[in-house]
């Protein structure tokens, strides 16, 4: 009986559990991001900005705000390491792309790679966050002068947004979460994958 | 009394402890990686039947290192070694592309068992100095490290006999395990 009840309870009230990549060029401050997202929701932990090293694989950060469970999955931006993205997009319900705003010099490269994650079949329909990154650093461009530059066609097809962020002081990073969560509950993609959930165990 | 002192030793200066498993196949590099880590030199070494265990101690963390032997006969008493382990050290010989599909299968049946669950994992490409060794991104393929969804990896290229690209990986392993992520 107690159990029934507490099947019920679960049923109710357990949040899935919300899966984000995080992806960009190499020194984007993809990991800085995830450090600093780490110490803002659970309190104190994560590494300081310059304890980070570039990162060769697979680096995960789970939070709980009030209305959801996130797992973030922060991936190596190196060319040679970008091809293992993609065997992460079938499971990840949205995206944090990272540019730092601060380096004109990466943008190009910045550009090209995101246009091919946001082509990709797996990603169909993810909402897709872009942060302008080092928003603390002297000559850096804003959101908007950052959405001009990179003159994206084909994002029509999913929801987006451009946010201004500072990894290092945590500036636009709760605006930029509380957007991505909004559009992940309503997202038809979160329904889908649901749907796909609990097939096997991860290793 | 002089427990609580040494408690609160370490605490105010980041003192852990950390248990690290060294797996791989026979022939990998792994004593020698063992013993380039903690006395900084290159030993010559003969295939280990049991374990070789020392500690290093780097970056704050004691890491107590257990070294186990590779040979197939013996990897079934791997899982002697495996309860509380914080991190995996897999150590792949990256020259020796004829056996790298059972690196990868005696990889991932570890990453199945239990009681290593919450381990994180790092993977050592070693013997880059040697000539047609793989890269970090070919491993990264071959090893299937993609796979690896509810845990940190990550993989760096190393020479254990030159002695490049080991400390790199017990920075990124020290980070891992302080941050606490997981």
């Amino acid at each position: 009986m107690f159990s029934l009840f507490y099947g019920l309870w679960k049923y109710v009230f357990t949040k899935d559990e919300l899966r984000v990549l995080i992806l960009g060029v190499d020194k984007a401050g993809k990991t800085t991001l995830l450090e600093k997202l780490k110490s803002m929701y659970l309190n104190g932990e994560g590494l300081p900005p310059d304890r980070v090293v570039p990162t060769v694989g697979l680096n995960i950060g789970r939070i709980e705000d009030a209305n959801a469970k996130l797992v973030f999955w922060d991936l190596g931006g190196q060319v040679g390491l970008r091809t293992i993205w993609e065997k992460y997009y079938e499971e990840a319900h949205a995206i944090i792309y990272v540019i730092d705003a601060a380096t004109a010099s990466s943008f190009e490269d910045s550009k090209s790679a995101l246009e091919k994650v946001i082509r990709h079949e797996h990603l169909k329909g993810a909402p897709l966050l872009i942060v302008a990154n080092k928003q603390d650093v002297p000559g850096v461009i804003d959101d908007e002068e950052l959405a001009k530059f990179l003159h994206l066609k084909e994002l029509d097809e999913r929801p987006y947004m451009f946010q201004a962020v500072s990894a290092y002081n945590g500036r636009g990073i709760k605006s930029g979460i509380n957007w991505l969560v909004e559009q992940m509950e309503k997202s038809k993609r979160t329904e889908t994958l649901k749907a796909h959930n609990g097939v096997a165990g991860q290793i | 009394m002089g427990i609580v002192f040494t408690r609160l030793f370490s605490s105010l200066f980041g003192n852990r402890e950390a248990r690290i498993l060294v797996l791989g196949l026979d022939n990998a590099g792994k004593t020698t990686i063992l013993y380039r880590l903690q006395m900084g030199e290159v030993v010559s070494t003969i295939p280990t039947i049991g374990f070789n265990v020392e500690t290093v101690q780097y970056n704050n963390i004691k890491f107590q290192v257990w070294d186990l032997g590779g040979q197939t006969s013996i990897r079934p008493y791997w899982r002697c070694y495996f309860p509380n382990t914080q991190a995996i050290i897999y150590v792949v010989d990256s020259s020796d592309t004829e056996r790298l599909v059972t690196a990868k299968e005696e990889f991932h049946a570890i990453l199945e068992e239990d009681e290593l669950k919450g381990a994180v994992v790092l993977v050592y490409a070693n013997k880059q100095d040697l000539p047609g060794a793989l890269d970090d991104a070919a491993i990264t393929e071959s090893l299937e490290l993609h796979k690896i969804k509810s845990r940190q990896w990550a993989i760096f290229k190393t020479s254990a006999i030159k002695g490049e690209g080991l400390f790199e990986g017990l920075d990124w392993l020290s980070n891992t395990l302080k941050s606490g992520s997981s």
